[in-house]
This record gives C-alpha cells, sequence and structure tokens, in this order.
C-alpha cells in the first residue's frame, strides 16, 4: 500500500516544472521534517531533477545527502553544501570531479559525522585539511583516493572517529601508529595497505577495535583482539591469529588465503558465537575446529578438501545453518544423505562443481527450507534409475516437496526437454537457469506454465523460431537470456520483442531494454555529464522530464524497432556484415 | 450513516469534516486519539481538532482515506496530487501516519 508522504513525494518530483510550483515555499521547506527533506532530496536525485542552485531550499532541512556516482557533484555543488545547518551524513563517493579544494565548504560544520568520499581519485593530502576541521566526525571513509601515508597521519586529531576506512591507500606501519591516539576506534578498514605485521601488531592499542579488514595485505600475524566481532583476511597467508580465544567472533572471511598451520589456527579462536565463516579456496583438508561452530548460519566451504566422510562435521552443526557453499568439494550425492535432516533452516545450498548425481536430489528434498539450489556443473541428469521397476522416473519431481523453492541453477548438467517436465508445476520458482546443447522446443513448452518465472536464462539451447513464436510468457516475466540459441534468427526475437514489451531479452543478435509504461528509467539512472545535463536542461518545454530526454520517449516503438537494424554493439564482425547483407537484400 | 460510525475532523480554521470512523482510522495516528484511553474527549465526542492543518489539506486527506479504501478493495486508480499542496500534505501526512 503506497503511504500519502509517498504520494506526495511522487507527486512533487514528477518534472521540472512540478517542482517549480513548490520551490518558492519557503515556510514549509523550511519547517519540513528531516525525514521527509531528506526522502524528497533523494528522489529529486534519482529523478534527475536536483542541481546545485536547487540544493540552497534544503539547508535548513535536510540532515542526510547521498549523492554517490553523481558525475556532475562539483565545487558549486559543495559550496551550497556548505550552508546546510543539520547535515549529519554526506556521501560523495565516486564522483569524479570532487577535489581537494571542492571540499573547503564543508570546514567547519559542526553537524557532520559521517562523510564518505571513497574513490574521489582526486581528493588527496591538500584535502584532508579542510576534513581535519569537522570535529565531530564519527565516520570517515576514504579508501581508494589520492591520500598518502602522511595524509592518513594527520587525522590523528579527529578524536571521535569510530570508522575509518582507509582501504587501498599506501597507509604503512607508522602512520597507523599515529593513529593510536584515536581510542574509539571500532572499525578499520585497511585492505590493500602496507601494512606489515609490525602495524597489525598495535592494533591491540584500539581498545574498542570490533572490525577490522586487511585483505590483501601482508600481515602473517594478528596480536590479541579481546573486542574483535569480524574480521576479514581474505587472501593473506595467515600464521597466528586470534590465539587468546577471546574476541567475541561473529563474522570471519578468509577466502582465497593460505594457513601455514591449516586448520589449527581456527581451533584456537573463539568461535563458539560466529554466524558467518568463509574459507572458499582456502585448500583446508581438516575440519575438526567446525564442531564449536554452534551458532553458525552461513559458512562457504568451497574449493575445500572436504569430502562425504567431514559432512558429517557440517551436519552436526547444521541446526541453524541457512546457507552454505560445498561448489567445487569432493561431496557427493551420499554426502548429502548425511546432511538430509540435520538442516532444518539452511536456504541456500551451492553443489556446482560437484560430482553429485540424481540421487542427490532425494535428499536434497529432504531440506524443507531451501529457497536456492544450484546444481550446475554437476551430474544431474533428470532421471532416476530405480532398482525394482525397469522405468527410470523423473529425478526433478523430489524437488515439488521444496515448497519455497525460488532458484534453480541446471546449467551445464545432462538435462534432458522431458527431465524438465516436473518444473513446470513448481509454484514460487521465479529464478531458472538452464544451459545445455540438448534442450530443445519441448523445454520451453513445459516451462511456460511456471507461475512466477521472472528472470529465465536457457542458454545454447536448439530453440527453433516457430516455438519461440508460440512460447506463452509468465505475465512475472522481466528477463529472457537466449544467449547462444544458435537456430533463432533476428526477425524472430524482435518480433517477440514487440509482442513482450515487458520483457528484456539477451542474445547475440539483439539487445533489447523493456519498454516501461512512462518511458523513463529511473532505477539506473546513466551517467551524464554536466555538459549534457546543461544542454539539456535548456530543453525546458520537453513535457516529460525536461533534463533528460530518454532516447525511448523521443521515437516511437516501431521507430525504435528500426533503428535496432542499424547498430548491433554487441554483435560480432561477421554478424555485423550478416545484417548489412540483409540490409542489402531488403 | 449512525452517529457513532462517523467522526469530526475539525480543521485549523475551522471547517468540519464528518467521515466514516473506518475511513479516518486509516490514519494510524487518529486511531490511537480514538482508542487510547488517555484521549478521553476524542473518544467521547467522536471529534478531532487539527490546530495545524488547514481545510484545504484536511479535505485532500480525507480524500485520500477514501482512495485507500477503495485501494485497498482492489479498485486501482490514480489518486491526483496539486504540486502546490505536496509539501504542506506531505508533513500533514507525516504528522497522521498515512
Amino acid at each position: 500500500m503506497i503511504s500519502l508522504v509517498e504520494l506526495c513525494i511522487d507527486a512533487a518530483c514528477k518534472t521540472r516544472e512540478t517542482v517549480d510550483k513548490w520551490r518558492l515555499q519557503r515556510r514549509s521547506l523550511d519547517c519540513l521534517p528531516s525525514p521527509l527533506a531528506d526522502a524528497l532530496l533523494r528522489r529529486l536525485i534519482t529523478r534527475r531533477l536536483l542541481h546545485p542552485s536547487l540544493l540552497e531550499i534544503f539547508k535548513n532541512s535536510v540532515e542526510e545527502v547521498d549523492l554517490r556516482g553523481e558525475n556532475s557533484v562539483d565545487a558549486e555543488w559543495m559550496a551550497y553544501l556548505g550552508a546546510f545547518r543539520h547535515l549529519r551524513y554526506l556521501n560523495l563517493s565516486e564522483c569524479h570531479r570532487i577535489n581537494s579544494s571542492a571540499l573547503w565548504p564543508i570546514s567547519g560544520m559542526n553537524s557532520l559525522k559521517d562523510l564518505d568520499l571513497s574513490r574521489c581519485s582526486k581528493f588527496n593530502d591538500a584535502g584532508i585539511n579542510h576534513i581535519l576541521s569537522v570535529p565531530n566526525l564519527v565516520k570517515l571513509r576514504i579508501s581508494k583516493t589520492s591520500v598518502t601515508a602522511n595524509g592518513v597521519k594527520l587525522l590523528a586529531s579527529l578524536k571521535h572517529l569510530s570508522l575509518l576506512d582507509l582501504g587501498g591507500l599506501p597507509v604503512d606501519d607508522a602512520s597507523l601508529a599515529s593513529l593510536q591516539v584515536l581510542k574509539n576506534l571500532q572499525h578499520i578498514e585497511l585492505w590493500d595497505s602496507k601494512i606489515s605485521n609490525q602495524g597489525a601488531a598495535i592494533l591491540n592499542t584500539f581498545p574498542k577495535l570490533a572490525h577490522l579488514n586487511l585483505d590483501w595485505t601482508n600481515v602473517t600475524k594478528l596480536p590479541d583482539l579481546t573486542s574483535l566481532e569480524c574480521l576479514n583476511m581474505s587472501n593473506c597467508t595467515i600464521d597466528s591469529i586470534l590465539k587468546d580465544g577471546k574476541a567475541p567472533l561473529t563474522k570471519l572471511i578468509f577466502s582465497g588465503s593460505t594457513f601455514l598451520n591449516e586448520a589449527e589456527t581456527l581451533s584456537y579462536a573463539n568461535t563458539y558465537f560466529l554466524s558467518f565463516l568463509d574459507l572458499a579456496h582456502t585448500g583446508l583438508d581438516k575440519f575438526f575446529f567446525l564442531s564449536k561452530l554452534k551458532v553458525i548460519e552461513h559458512l562457504n566451504l568451497s574449493s575445500c578438501m572436504m569430502d562425504d566422510d567431514s559432512v558429517e562435521m557440517v551436519a552436526c552443526i547444521g541446526g541453524k545453518l541457512k546457507s552454505l557453499n560445498l561448489s567445487g568439494t569432493w561431496v557427493s550425492s551420499a554426502g548429502l544423505g548425511i546432511l538430509a535432516g540435520h538442516v532444518p533452516n539452511l536456504e541456500i545450498l551451492s553443489l556446482s562443481q560437484t560430482s553429485v548425481d540424481d540421487t542427490a536430489l532425494l535428499y536434497i528434498s529432504m531440506m524443507p527450507s531451501l529457497k536456492d539450489v544450484d546444481l550446475s556443473n554437476t551430474n544431474i541428469k533428470g532421471f532416476l534409475h530405480q532398482g525394482s521397476s525397469d522405468l527410470d522416473s523423473l529425478s526433478l519431481t523430489a524437488l515439488q516437496n521444496l515448497k519455497q523453492l525460488q532458484r534453480l541453477n541446471l546449467e551445464h548438467t545432462q538435462v534432458t526437454d522431458e527431465a524438465l517436465f516436473p518444473l513446470s508445476s513448481f509454484q514460487e520458482l521465479r529464478y531458472l537457469s538452464l544451459k545445455s546443447p540438448s534442450l530443445a522446443d519441448i523445454s520451453l513448452h513445459h516451462l511456460s506454465s511456471v507461475p512466477k518465472l521472472t528472470k529465465f536464462r536457457i542458454c545454447d539451447a536448439v530453440l527453433t523460431n516457430y516455438a519461440f513464436d508460440m512460447f506463452k510468457a509468465p505475465g512475472t516475466l522481466k528477463l529472457m537470456d537466449l544467449r547462444g540459441c544458435w537456430l533463432l534468427t533476428k526477425e524472430a526475437i524482435v518480433s517477440f520483442c514487440k509482442n513482450h514489451p515487458q520483457i528484456e531479452v539477451r542474445h547475440e543478435l539483439v539487445t533489447v531494454l523493456p519498454f516501461e509504461e512512462n518511458g523513463l528509467h529511473h532505477s539506473s539512472p546513466s551517467r551524464l555529464t554536466s555538459k549534457t545535463m546543461q544542454a539539456a536542461r535548456k530543453k525546458e518545454q520537453t513535457s516529460l522530464s525536461p533534463n533528460f530526454v530518454d532516447q525511448r520517449t523521443k521515437y516511437s516503438r516501431d521507430e525504435l524497432l528500426a533503428l535496432q537494424f542499424m547498430s548491433l554493439p554487441l554483435a560480432s564482425s561477421s554478424e555485423i556484415d550478416d545484417s548489412i547483407l540483409e540490409k542489402q537484400l531488403d | 450513516m449512525k452517529k457513532e460510525d462517523t467522526v469530526k475532523l475539525i480543521s485549523s480554521d475551522g471547517f468540519e469534516f464528518v467521515v466514516d470512523k473506518e475511513a479516518a482510522m486509516v490514519s494510524q495516528t487518529i486511531r490511537n486519539m480514538l482508542t487510547s484511553p488517555g484521549s478521553f474527549a476524542e473518544r467521547e465526542h467522536g471529534q478531532v481538532t487539527f490546530p495545524e492543518i488547514s481545510s484545504t489539506i484536511l479535505e485532500k486527506i480525507c480524500q485520500y482515506f477514501y482512495w485507500h479504501l477503495e485501494f485497498a478493495s482492489g479498485k486501482d486508480r490514480e489518486f491526483p496530487i496539486e504540486p502546490e499542496l505536496t509539501l504542506e500534505l506531505m508533513m500533514a501526512a507525516n504528522y497522521l501516519h498515512t
């Protein structure tokens, strides 16, 4: 149900003209409660109706401004934002025109607590001085900027900082040491920095440190960190960490790391409260440490050397498990037999690139909460030979027990057309991925009756134009991925798109975006340069959206379809030759 | 329409709007005023005064109440809002939790 507040924001942000109808109501604007003002400003941004001078009307009401990724944001915008009396949160990440001097207007802003300048590559040490005069800053993100180790040292005067994101900066041990005075730090991001074990050794001087990211660093040893809850040491070489067993850990990420002492390292840590553990691609082969993980919810063992014997360990701690990734392990169907019955809450299961076959489907069907099952690159055939009779049964029928199944991936399996028949009665299935040259027209027919199908991938299949034309797309279908279906012709796909304007179709020959009812596409605002913005702004007479002329509103649908024949950006050169040839034939 | 099934909503400029209780209850704030033990006057007399809301806005809000009920029962038509009213209406809607 749409609230009246929501309807008002919609009505206020329809076009530039509607904005002009209320932008002079100063008294109302000044007394707008900040959640309303924030929401109104956010909508103006997504509707691309915001420009620097319009910011001025929000200076007495807005507390949160999120301009991430807006290429037009520059020093002029900052001049207006500097006058915002109650500004508490400002996100300028990926605003590429923001440089150090553009930040000058925010100096002295007492209200500002949370500032994000991530990936503003023109922001450097010179800009740090402007930030230092924002006395109450609590959260600061400057990852992937041009700040150097010297600039980082200066941050020591921001006494209230509790979060500091220095990812991708050349922070060294000395500059980290100079930040030791920041006793309130709870969250430090040091990924891809120059920190070594020497720098890591002083991390215990931050008494409140709960969240630490050392991804892609040379750190191999960590001191005892008594309040640490979340640790990311992906892509590291790990020698000894968390030895005292005091840190109340809830989340550990080690994907792609190498353990010098193998699983020993993990057996010392206090993992009794751990809810998230990512060990993907660590190559671990012993799993005795798992037995302590009584409340684990998310477990990623992808590409670990887990086999059917060690699956028992997972079964023992399966009670609260919500997602389990066993892709690329040695687990087979027998291993799933051990898991079945022990994972009542499991929602996401990945068995991609394992040797599981159709018997696994029977065990999977005994995991009642499953919503998302990935069986790609497995030995699933869709048929199960049953001992007593000579007839094979359709093994996917077993999955009908999974009343909540929404997502199923059967790419690169050996399923055939007949084997897919049971899927047609899956009531909640929304996302289905198939990729196999042994699928043909009849699959398309079966799957047209899946009631809630939203995204449908059927790649490399041998589909004919006729079957595609006859396909009765479920009303819910939003995306159809037909890449590699080589038998389909461009005409067939274009005519399908014409008949189903709400469906986005992907194929080598055609790229068509869905036509939305109002012809506007706000969910993914394209990045306009300020020049085009200014040029577009002059076209005040355009009725729908004066500063953003949507190409799809400019042309009629038929004209657009005709245009498709003229440019094929994704087609290979041979395909372009073909299309030119076709045009000549026309 | 029985009296106990209706409520009277009074705007800052003294205009009275008599609406179905069911409709007025779309607003969580009005629902609380009419049902909570603390607000005796509102409950007893079935009337609520809004010293901050003008008649133009209150009228629009009453229209929304009925639109909301229709929408809930499956009728999908647009609720038109004049751009000039959006700010004031937004604030009133926010106050009324609708």
